[in-house]
């Protein structure tokens, strides 16, 4: 290439210059791609449609529980963290921690099928807990945990550690120092988590039809909502549906933003 | 009375706190040293928050070693004041009656000789340096401590406001007549605060008879290689 050429690249900030095509061929132009194939008849039957509210319905609710539990858990991974470094409850927690990050979804709804299936769970149901909204719920807590603990963790990191010790000679014991001193110091992060976990959960798929299956009106969810109307051929649909997904991830997209700034 | 004796430490292979035996009574004894070299985690390890790999610690002839922070009755005062963000001022000078310490008269007089009274229902953002240092001091001997330990509560001061504070501090602390053990590398501090003084040089602890011998002591220590660093110092030896 010409020498001078690549200067004036150089100096246009290459970095910019490769960033932007691909940000926009890789993650703006697929979502555009569905937005525009949006139809009215599609919209229209979608929303009329009961099968697709019971899957809206199914799908915030059991991502609300999930996220949840994966607060009251990273509450738990966030003392071990303060306080426990050095046991082996802690390294367990933490290798267990990045395993589900690690592992293809479909392995995790796996497992927990085996798990909490008819085998070991027969006493709770004819298939054990799978193909039920409790289902839906673990699969969603199984995947989206580690971003809950992760958020935590990073909240213990960024603390005034010691505040902590202060309390502790002032009489307190580390569970104590850890709700009275610890848990309000670690609000944010702890909202952070929710939202994350919120998000992931929304959108998980694999896991969730492995154990909770894709029965309509029981334990369909938005995605897998989407892949029955695809596999249906109602494709239509099916973009009505992903463009709901899109407007529930927007709306999260804002929140975790607002949560960003109050803490700036 | 705060005894400490054969205390050591080391963090993986580094040795940082060397068969320290140091005695306290009721009296201010002034720490001098270098930044790193082991005065804080020597604190840490009286305060309980950190465990010593040897030595004893007694305060009032009980022996605490192996006793959590909450058990061992002392007070600590960090560098920042660490106040506690979400509380108010009143609210964190009145933490320790939660856990049944210290008593509601002793804590109205601590924020007259303090003069925090008209800060009670701030929060501690809203403070300026100064003021959290005094705050951090009330909250500690709130609890009634049969110890102090104080870590350079000082040292992100402006100068003016320290020279202000610290003869404040030192009658506070006089009254009390508890053992009061304050680490710092700043000898102004150390000669307005102290009544006696060591200075503690990579880890090894020695009394000296003043601040400024103990200042001395640890100028004596510093070498080319602290000041210059490894080619430097390669260089003149």
């Amino acid at each position: 290439m010409d020498g001078s050429l690549m200067n004036k690249i150089m100096n246009k900030d290459l970095i910019t210059i490769l960033f932007t095509p691909l940000l926009f061929l890789l993650i703006i132009y697929p979502i555009v791609a569905l937005l525009t194939n949006l139809e009215v008849p599609g919209v229209r039957e979608t929303l009329m449609d009961g099968l697709f509210w019971d899957s809206v319905k199914n799908t915030l609710l059991a991502a609300l529980v999930a996220a949840s539990l994966c607060v009251i858990l990273s509450i738990g991974f966030g003392y071990c963290h303060l306080f426990m470094r050095n046991s082996l409850l802690y390294k367990a927690a933490n290798l267990m921690n990045d395993l589900p990050i690690a592992l293809p979804h479909t392995v995790a709804g796996l497992a927990l099928l085996l798990a909490f299936g008819r085998t070991n769970f027969g006493f709770a149901g004819p298939t054990g807990l799978a193909f039920t909204m409790i289902a839906v719920v673990l699969a969603m807590f199984f995947v989206s945990y580690p971003l809950a603990a992760r958020a935590v963790a990073s909240g213990v990191d960024q603390m005034d550690l010691e505040s902590i010790a202060v309390a502790r000679t002032l009489g307190d014991t580390p569970t104590k120092a850890f709700l009275r001193i610890a848990l309000p110091a670690l609000r944010e992060a702890l909202f952070s988590g929710f939202v994350l976990s919120f998000a992931r959960s929304l959108s998980e798929f694999a896991a969730v039809i492995m154990f909770g299956g894709n029965v309509p009106g029981s334990t369909q969810v938005l995605a897998s909502y989407v892949f029955t109307k695809v596999e249906e051929g109602e494709v239509a649909m099916a973009v009505t549906a992903s463009g709901f997904c899109i407007f529930l991830s927007l709306i999260l997209v804002v929140l975790v933003g607002q949560g960003r700034r109050r803490r700036a | 009375m705060l005894k400490i004796a054969n205390l050591s430490k080391s963090f993986g292979t580094h040795k940082v706190i060397k068969n320290v035996s140091l005695t306290v009574g009721s009296e201010i004894r002034v720490v001098l040293g270098l930044n790193g070299c082991g005065k804080s985690t020597m604190l840490k390890i009286v305060a309980g928050i950190l465990a010593s790999d040897n030595g004893k610690i007694l305060i009032d002839k009980r022996d605490v070693t192996a006793l959590p922070p909450e058990d061992r009755h002392v007070g600590y005062v960090p560098q920042q004041a660490s106040l506690f963000k979400h509380l108010s001022v009143r609210e964190n000078i009145r933490y320790c009656l939660r856990n049944g310490r210290g008593a509601e008269a002793d804590i109205d007089q601590l924020v007259e000789m303090l003069k925090i009274e008209n800060v009670l229902d701030k929060k501690p953002e809203a403070l300026s340096g100064g003021f959290q240092s005094r705050v951090s001091l009330a909250r500690t001997l709130a609890s009634q401590p049969h110890v102090m330990l104080m870590d350079e509560p000082l040292s992100d001061l402006d100068l003016a406001i320290k020279e202000k504070l610290i003869p404040e501090f030192r009658k506070v602390l006089k009254k009390l007549g508890i053992p009061v053990l304050y680490v710092t590398h700043d000898l102004s501090e150390a000669q307005l605060l102290g009544d006696r003084f060591s200075c503690m040089i990579e880890g090894v602890l020695s009394d000296a008879d003043s601040a400024e011998k103990a200042f001395g002591l640890i100028r004596e220590s510093i070498s080319d290689y602290d000041l210059h660093g490894p080619a430097q110092h390669q260089l003149r030896n």
